[in-house]
């Protein structure tokens, strides 16, 4: 197993464990925003590692590209999710 | 606006090569939805006098995924502490930057900060900002984050 395998491994792993825990946030949480943010937050440094992990294993430099691509994608699409559902949620039960 | 068309639509098909793969028979349609995403976007986010700058934009990236860290370790750590110290509640903070376009584009980027997800704004602009921990100097550090975001789009 060569250096990069071993950091495939491990930030994989770790990227693993924050989706792990982002998931266990959402089931002990107490209300939605709280899980809004165990979910985005958790989730998205999640990703981040196993792109991270990944990239050594990228078939060239458009493959490389590709996997940050999403990164960059879900990354935008999860802080505009997170936000209208907030927003939602907001309009439903103003704060006091 | 010619030159931001062309430049646009050269991002949007390096975008496409770089999902779809380089294949000679494929290029027309990458080509063709090129032109459209740029007719989207013109639509959609008009060209402003708001320039990117580059050496900030540089720190600004490094500055977010230190963030983006910092954000996943504290609400995995809360996730998975016995005890879960939460003290959740509302923030109202009032944005600074000047055009709409880039409040909601700060929006965004401040869901994915440690422990704040904006839940809409009220009445006169205000933004309400659902925090994981109340006690934290959340107006401050949206200050400084917004501070530095306007700095990165030339909004100061």
């Amino acid at each position: 197993m060569s250096a990069a395998d071993v950091f495939t491994v491990v930030a994989v792993s770790a990227g693993a464990f924050f989706f792990l825990a982002g998931s266990v946030g959402l089931l002990r949480f107490p209300d939605s925003l709280t899980r809004l943010h165990a979910l985005t937050k958790a989730d998205n440094l999640g990703l981040g590692l196993v792109v991270l992990g990944l990239l050594p294993q990228a078939s060239g430099l458009l493959g490389g590209l590709k996997l940050l691509g999403v990164w960059v994608l879900v990354q935008l699409s999860s802080a505009t999710a997170a936000q209208v559902i907030a927003q939602a949620l907001g309009r439903r039960r103003p704060p006091p | 606006m010619n030159q931001v068309a062309v430049g646009r639509t050269a991002l949007f098909f390096a975008l496409w090569l770089m999902i779809a793969g380089y294949h000679v028979a494929d290029l027309p349609i990458g080509l063709a939805t090129a032109v459209l995403a740029t007719w989207a976007s013109l639509r959609l986010l008009p060209p402003s006098r708001l320039h990117l700058r580059w050496w900030s934009l540089a720190s600004f990236v490094a500055h977010f995924l230190a963030q983006s860290v910092s954000a996943g370790v504290q609400v995995a750590w809360l996730a998975l502490s016995p005890s879960m110290k939460l003290r959740p509640g509302f923030v109202v903070y009032r944005p600074r930057l000047h055009s709409a376009g880039a409040r909601s584009a700060f929006c965004a980027l401040s869901s994915l900060l440690p422990g704040t997800l904006p839940a809409g704004s009220d009445d006169d602009g205000a933004l309400l900002v659902h925090c994981l921990d109340v006690d934290q100097p959340v107006a401050a550090s949206f200050a400084a984050e917004e501070a530095r975001f306007s700095r990165m789009i030339g909004d100061d």
